[in-house]
């Protein structure tokens, strides 16, 4: 196949504009990311189709090695040197054009203007996202003067008002001071400002919670609730906190080991989860509720993925494995209500193998 | 091995005691080294932890809660206060006031177990080697074939193949590693166990393997732990008591169950109220956002040092500082809090599970 093709060289042909994605902001069909080195192929991210709609809140889960952080790295196409979107479309609606994320350079005009104007990302590690050299200000204004035109007081101004949306304590203030004289949470509340500070379409949420404490993550996550009524852009939330999905968000999509295994509303996922996967996260977290709620762990370890198993990956570890079917085929996604997909054969799928 | 003089009274079932610990960090600056201030990261800190139970230490990042358990075993000597261990029948000793030689017994019996095993154990080697390790320092095997039978032993133990035990820890994931952790802190047959964070670095379902071997490690060889963790829901599930520490203080000490039903200090409170639950039913439940961030410990707000964030603070708040009292719980297990208004206020816990059919907006 002309897999390697596709990867980061420049691919001059414009996506055709197939007249607009249902009314999806971002449509990710049958998208492949892998990572090739010395020791093989990694298959990070093998197949994950998916829509967000403009102004909702998506969850992508799973646990370490699933693909949920490299397929956003995928969509801005911000991928490490070794990995390579091998096949599949990433289509975003801007105004009325589509363009396919996968197929553009990555380094070319196109995808230059979208980051950080039209799709924005913020991070687990807020110090990765600032230079320690620059002030917030500085940063937040260079960032409005690349994708608009406007003089640098109006940018400045523009700035302010945005880390004052944030909740920063003195934004006049805050602006002309550097991200190491900031405490931790007020350092994500600079970044989340930074990354809306074009009013993006689209605002990705890598892990943004994870390194920090508990009331500050309560913090974080009013403040997005709260940003994104304000301004009423599309988020995408990558966390493996099934705590802070089922806050956060409306839909969420499980993934394990490239592979989406279940996705549907929060309620479908979390009330009437299906995948033994998905049922087995769950029963492993132990909860917040009074009295003895035993937890169960999910059998055995993630597979080395450089060695993935056959069939559906989740069958050496699948309390519900059928003998001659999950380790031969992989499932298909089979709809088992409205919305709720899941890739299992106790769900059907079986009558459409070969 | 020293005892301490005086007669000790320490309570029938408690291993280790901590009576009034301090450890205090000088923040020195410029060439000459000036001391222009104090890091009180434990600021009289008093706890019992009972044979054979888990008290977990729980608090955000600065709390104190690691410092305290390396005051514990010595790793770092407290500025003040003692730390009373007793094995047995024996006196209780005073680990504060002992030299690093007569320290072996003690740290024999209390080991530790830390969050990343990656940086834990040794990569350069083996499983044998690391769990053996301590075997072979305390002298307690005879020759190769002794240590290799206890190290399969202590394999099995953790549930990990003895086959492996001439590998190295790259070969085996985060898990399994924690595993290999676990089997060399258990490997001198230890009485207390402080694991510090030790499943906050595995994805879900792998933790949940660990805090069921821990338990049942706990069962089978009557160990105590003394768990420090910030999840509070890996908390509930695996400690007896709970200690919430808020600046390097005890803010609220009681049975599990009593503390996340019926806390009795605003701050625990808070830290119930905040933590996510798997459950998009609980989302639309007023959450308790504390403003603020966690107070610096080396400027810590005069009188209760949580009264910055806290929703309830009056006058007396900011002046005062709240001694850690009586508020209840049974005559067995106590429920002690650091506020000066525990009595009159009415907190919320953990509710139950949310009734479906009501819309799910309680």
């Amino acid at each position: 196949m002309s897999e390697l093709q596709r990867g980061g060289t420049a691919t001059d042909e414009l996506a055709p504009p197939a007249g607009g994605l249902n009314g999806a902001l971002l449509s990710v069909r049958n998208l492949q990311t892998h990572f090739f080195s010395r020791e093989g192929v990694v298959k990070a991210v093998d197949g994950v189709s998916f829509d967000v709609k403009p102004g909702e809140i998506l969850g992508i889960a799973g646990e370490s090695g699933c693909g949920k952080s490299v397929t956003s790295q995928s969509i801005l196409r911000i991928l490490p040197r070794n990995g390579k979107i091998v096949g599949g479309e990433i289509l975003f609606q801007n105004e009325d054009q589509t363009i396919d994320l996968a197929t553009e350079d990555a380094d070319g005009r196109v995808l230059r203007d979208i980051r950080g104007k039209d799709i924005a990302m913020i991070f687990q590690e807020p110090m990765t996202a600032f230079s320690p050299v620059h002030t917030v200000g500085d940063q937040i204004i260079e960032t409005i003067r690349i994708h608009q035109e406007v003089s640098k007081e109006e940018a400045h101004d523009q700035a302010v008002e945005m880390l004052r949306r944030v909740g920063m304590p003195n934004p006049a203030r805050n602006i002309d001071e550097y991200t190491f004289n900031l405490s931790g949470g007020m350092r994500q509340r600079a970044m989340v400002a930074l990354s809306l500070s074009c009013r993006p379409k689209l605002l990705i949420a890598d892990e943004p919670t994870t390194a920090v404490d508990v009331t500050i993550q309560a913090q974080m996550l009013e403040l997005l609730r709260d940003i994104q009524a304000d301004l009423g852009m599309a988020i995408i939330m990558i966390t493996h906190d099934l705590g802070v999905i089922a806050e956060l968000t409306d839909r969420v999509m499980i993934m394990y080991l490239g592979k989406e295994v279940e996705h549907g509303t929060v309620e479908d996922v979390f009330h009437r989860p299906q995948h033994p996967y998905t049922r087995g996260l769950l029963a492993s977290i132990p909860k917040m509720e009074p009295g003895r709620v035993e937890i169960e762990p999910i059998e055995g370890v993630v597979p080395n993925p450089y060695a993935l198993p056959t069939g559906c990956k989740f069958h050496t570890r699948c309390p519900d494995f059928i003998a001659g079917v999950c380790e031969k085929h992989d499932p298909p996604l089979t709809e088992v209500a409205k919305g709720h997909e899941v890739s299992c054969f106790l769900y059907g799928g079986r009558d459409r193998l070969e | 091995m020293t005892t301490t003089t005086r007669a000790e009274n320490m309570n029938e079932r408690t291993i280790i005691s901590v009576r009034n610990l301090v450890k205090h960090f000088p923040i020195e600056t410029g060439f000459l080294r000036r001391q222009v201030g104090v890091v009180k990261a434990v600021d009289n800190v008093n706890f019992d932890l009972n044979e054979g139970e888990t008290l977990a230490l729980v608090g955000e990042s600065g709390c104190g809660k690691t410092t305290t358990s390396h005051c514990i075993i010595q790793a770092q000597r407290p500025t003040a206060g003692r730390v009373l261990f007793r094995i047995g029948d024996a006196d209780p000793m005073d680990l504060t006031q002992m030299e690093k030689g007569e320290l072996k017994e003690a740290r024999r019996n209390i080991r530790m177990i830390y969050q990343d095993p990656y940086s834990s154990l040794n990569p350069r080697m083996t499983l044998l080697q690391i769990i053996g390790e301590p075997l072979v320092i305390h002298r307690i095997v005879k020759d190769q074939d002794d240590l290799q039978e206890r190290v399969a032993e202590l394999l099995r133990l953790v549930r990990l193949d003895p086959s492996t035990m001439n590998r190295y820890p790259h070969a085996f994931s985060g898990g399994q590693r924690q595993r290999i952790a676990i089997a060399r802190a258990l490997s001198l047959s230890p009485k207390v166990v402080i694991a510090d964070e030790a499943v906050s670095a595995l994805d879900v379902s792998v933790q949940a393997q660990i805090l069921n071997l821990l338990k049942e490690l706990q069962n089978q060889l009557g160990l105590t732990y003394l768990f420090v963790a910030h999840n509070l829901a890996v908390v509930k599930y695996e400690a007896d008591r709970v200690a919430v520490m808020y600046a390097g203080k005890i803010v609220e000490i009681g049975e599990t169950e009593a503390l996340y039903t019926n806390p009795r200090h605003p701050y625990t409170e808070a830290l119930i109220s905040a933590a996510p639950n798997p459950d998009p039913d609980t989302k639309h439940r007023e959450r308790i956002v504390l403003s603020g961030e966690v107070a610096d410990p080396g400027n810590l707000p005069g009188g209760c040092a949580f009264h910055p964030r806290c929703r309830y603070a009056e006058d007396r708040c900011r002046q005062e500082t709240p001694e850690l009292i009586d508020v209840g719980g049974s005559e067995t297990q106590s429920h002690q809090a650091a506020c000066h208004f525990a009595d009159s206020l009415e907190l919320t816990g953990i509710a139950g599970p949310i009734l479906r059919e009501e819309g799910g907006s309680a």
